[in-house]
């Protein structure tokens, strides 16, 4: 018997085939509407000056001042000026600003290269540096760039000079405002479309201009033909994000980029040997610690078990076999090519014997058990360290954390929160040593697990004097009561690793910000 | 999913209140019940996301100061009492306002509306893969039931749905980009971009519809009239594909109407494995910036989805299914 009663004539049969007719037609309409609003464009052909960089992200925003991570930095950088710039020399030179100097301890005067016009147009003179900087303090911009701490406001004393006023002297305000801090933003423009249509359009003064961006997939920027520093290399920038270093390679080799940038070691060497993929790494600045409880009760309270576990520690075996050699050494906190970095400082000898030995005068015979903790980024790094205290019978068992979780026990105001061991790392950008130690030093920072009346005095001296030399030796000093004294391991400032194809040329700075004005490429 | 399948064809005598009203009393109702779910989705995505820790530590740089903390907690709103911030958030829900991204710092909204179609577009992909490969392969198993071809197809369909789907992504990208330099190996933008991320999220798809089609096609095999139909000297492939198929399609629609689902959420892993640029990888990120607001949406989103296809395979029921459309 039929069990399915016949309907009317437009039964199940017509009404199921519409329905099949109406799924069926979905499916290529959503695709079609897909490719075209994902600008269903082939992989870039290199008409033109191209050039494709990979990040392993992508910007946060395009408004300058509502970042504060180097993935945005990065490409905001090709879009912005900032007063100052640090060249490929890591000194500070000119740029939105030509001359600056301390005209009172709490006032710095920047006087302005004249002439400068935003993409738009618009003037770029001391009115819109006065209307960037106010924004940048302004609550209401929620602006996560942290450095400007001391800056109270900024006066205009004519169309090409600004006087900034801080709370305190602050010696390293023209560094500061060399990368997140010294960004120009055209106030007309700003006016006119918002805060939102900023940074869906955004102006700046830079070598190149905003062009398109689909997030997570490319974002487009043109050449500036009429920048004051005259046209960039490439006549396009695009830069997009590749998570992976599995996925860099691909799209190094299948041409889709030229150039990848942030490459961890690992990932380097999982790039090597590929013919066409050239690896470059430069010396870079940010530098790797391990921080030490010495206010908690414990073993490290006793200076000479922390001088053992920094004879113990064999950063240049760490960097050889982790690292793949491309890091170096750093003795006392301060890294090579910062300000205050003292070359006259040998790095502790690396020795087991000799932390066996500190380590039973400190009443340890056999070693002790303690926790070290890093965030799960640095899971291999971490690993090795554990490995290398084992040796002097220092056994750490390492606890990793996600990156969310480790950021928010490093800034609590419990100074035990990661433990007695832990390992962190910094970008000393500003390439001033007082960028490395002004959170993890004095008694009163929320990073400070060691308390040095000495230390204090020391921090004070580089921070708030205005003669360079004083400063200097007071950095000196610094490092060498960190040698002594040992509230850290230092461990080793990480190289800047590159890897690219054979069309362009580009060499970056110590801070490795991926300005691309001064790279060449062949078509 | 309420619907029985027992026939109770209603006696034309019985005057009944008009369909219309009848679909239309019914379709209130699971309006009404659609929205409630995603009232307790909303509630608990809010008080979830918010244990996951400050998001303030996350935004600032480890050298903030406690000040500079305190500053920004303020302008994001994160002070306000927390029945504050929850009432503010419900009162935006119906006006389709999600407040602002704390990491973006621009409307949720906008955020999302610009992954949304990639998304689609993945999901659209996969679901064609899906129903390419599972329809002959379900209904091939189904003809030559116990014998090696059905062995042998329900093998792969079910080593597909035991595989981890980024593994399958991950092992496409080695033999196809990396080895034979046929697809780009991540990236958005051409039909070539989609094929891997389609077929990795189709993969636990396929095995779902494959399966359910076989089983279904084998029942419906079994019944009388298609032994009549054979019987009146129809040949096997005609009787399987004009008898057969229909009878078995109606559980197959409910399935891949509740796949759709799955794809958005498969999504997710498909789309970090590949660098899409959707709604999955947003929500990764999101998660781990303690992004509250995007997080809460993107929840939303998803819970909305499942709740409308839901909605869309209840109504086609009737379309399909006249026994259903009669029950009162």
């Amino acid at each position: 018997m039929e069990r399915i009663p016949r309907g009317a004539p437009h039964g199940p049969r017509p009404s199921r085939r519409t329905v099949l007719r109406y799924g069926g037609a979905a499916v290529p309409a959503l695709a079609a509407t897909g490719l075209l609003t994902g600008c269903g464009t082939e992989p870039a052909t290199h008409a033109g000056n191209v050039l494709r960089v990979s990040q392993t992200g992508d910007p946060k925003t395009m408004d300058p001042q509502k970042q504060g991570d180097m993935t945005s930095m990065n490409v905001l950088v090709n879009v912005f000026d900032t007063l100052t710039v640090r060249g490929r020399d890591n000194k500070l030179g000119p740029g939105l600003a030509l001359t600056w100097k301390a005209v009172s301890p709490k006032v710095w005067r920047f006087t302005l290269r004249p002439g400068v016009r935003f993409h738009n147009g618009e003037a770029c003179d001391a009115k819109a540096v006065k209307f960037s900087l106010d924004r940048l303090l302004d609550p209401a911009t929620k602006s996560p760039i942290v450095e400007l701490r001391y800056v109270d406001g900024v006066t205009v004393v004519d169309a090409h000079t600004v006087d900034v006023h801080t709370s305190v002297h602050d010696p390293i305000l023209p560094d500061k405002v060399s990368l997140f801090g010294g960004v120009v933003v055209p106030p007309r423009y700003l006016a006119k479309v918002g805060d939102d249509g900023f940074a869906n359009h955004p102006v700046g003064t830079g070598p190149f201009t905003f062009a398109h961006w689909q997030r997570d997939h490319e974002l487009r920027l043109r050449a500036f033909p009429h920048h004051w520093r005259g046209r960039p290399g490439p006549d396009e920038l695009v830069f997009t994000p590749a998570p992976n270093a599995s996925s860099a390679l691909a799209a190094l080799q299948s041409g889709e980029v030229d150039l990848v940038s942030g490459l961890t070691p690992d990932a380097a060497q999982q790039l090597d040997g590929y013919p066409g993929v050239h690896l470059d790494h430069h010396t870079g600045i940010r530098t790797s610690y391990l921080s030490l409880d010495t206010l908690t009760d414990g073993p490290l309270r006793d200076r000479r078990v922390r001088q053992a576990l920094n004879h113990a520690v064999d950063v240049p075996l760490l960097i050889k076999a982790v690292l793949g050699g491309k890091a170096q050494e750093v003795p006392a906190m301060i890294p090579r090519g910062a300000f205050g970095f003292d070359d006259s400082l040998a790095p502790y000898t690396r020795s087991v014997g000799r932390a066996k030995d500190l380590l039973a005068e400190a009443g340890h015979p056999h070693g002790f058990h303690t926790t070290l903790t890093a965030s799960n980024v640095d899971a291999n790094v971490a690993e090795a360290l554990s490995g290398l205290l084992a040796r002097a019978g220092v056994h750490a068992r390492v606890n990793l954390l996600d990156p969310g979780t480790y950021a928010q026990r490093l800034t609590s105001d419990n100074h035990g929160a990661l433990g007695p061991l832990y390992l962190a790392a910094s970008t000393v950008w500003t390439l001033d040593g007082e960028s490395m130690l002004q959170s993890n030093v004095r008694s009163d920072r929320r990073q400070s697990r060691w308390h040095d009346k000495r230390a204090d005095a020391l921090v004070d001296s580089e921070e708030l004097s205005v003669e360079p030399a004083t400063r200097r030796r007071a950095f000196s000093r610094l490092q060498e009561l960190v040698k002594t004294e040992a509230p850290f391991v230092s461990l080793y400032q990480i190289d800047n690793i590159y890897a690219r194809n054979n069309r362009p040329r580009w060499t970056p700075g110590a801070a490795g910000v991926l300005d691309m004005a001064s790279a060449e490429v062949t078509r | 999913m309420s619907a029985t399948l027992a026939p109770t064809p209603a006696p034309a005598t019985v005057k009944r209140p008009g369909r219309s009203g009848h679909i239309l009393r019914t379709l209130a109702l699971r309006i009404g019940t659609a929205l409630l779910v995603l009232l307790c989705t909303a509630t608990v995505a809010f008080f979830l996301v918010r244990l996951s820790g400050d998001p303030v530590k996350v935004l600032l740089p480890p050298d903030a100061t406690t000040q500079q903390e305190h500053v920004l907690r303020h302008s994001l709103g994160l002070d306000r009492p927390l029945l504050t911030q929850y009432l503010d958030y419900l009162w935006g829900l119906p006006r389709l306002d999600f407040g602002d991204s704390l990491f973006y710092n621009q409307p949720v909204r906008t955020v999302l509306a610009d992954r949304i179609p990639a998304t689609l577009l993945l999901a659209a992909g996969a679901l064609v893969v899906t129903l390419v490969v599972a329809l002959p392969a379900g209904t091939i198993a189904a003809m030559r039931r116990g014998r090696a071809t059905d062995r042998s197809v329900m093998t792969g369909v079910l080593l597909g749905q035991s595989t981890p789907p980024f593994w399958v992504g991950i092992l496409l990208v080695l033999v196809f980009a990396v080895g034979l330099h046929a697809l780009p190996a991540s990236g958005y933008g051409s039909f070539a971009h989609l094929v891997l991320p389609s077929v990795t999220l189709a993969v636990y798809s396929v095995a779902v519809v494959a399966r359910l089609l076989r089983s279904s096609l084998v029942d419906v095999l079994a019944s009388d009239h298609i032994r009549t139909a054979r019987a009146r000297g129809l040949g096997p492939v005609r009787t399987v594909l004009t008898h057969g198929l229909r009878n078995a399609s109606l559980p197959v629609v409910t399935v891949v109407g509740l796949e759709v689902g799955s794809l958005l959420g498969g999504a997710i892993l498909t789309e970090q494995v590949f660098s899409w640029p959707g709604v999955g990888r947003l929500t990764v990120e999101a998660i781990s910036n303690r992004d509250f607001p995007l997080v809460q949406a993107t929840i939303l989103l998803f819970a909305a989805t499942f709740v409308v296809v839901n909605l869309l395979v209840d109504l086609s029921y009737s379309l399909l299914d006249p026994r259903v459309r009669t029950r009162a």
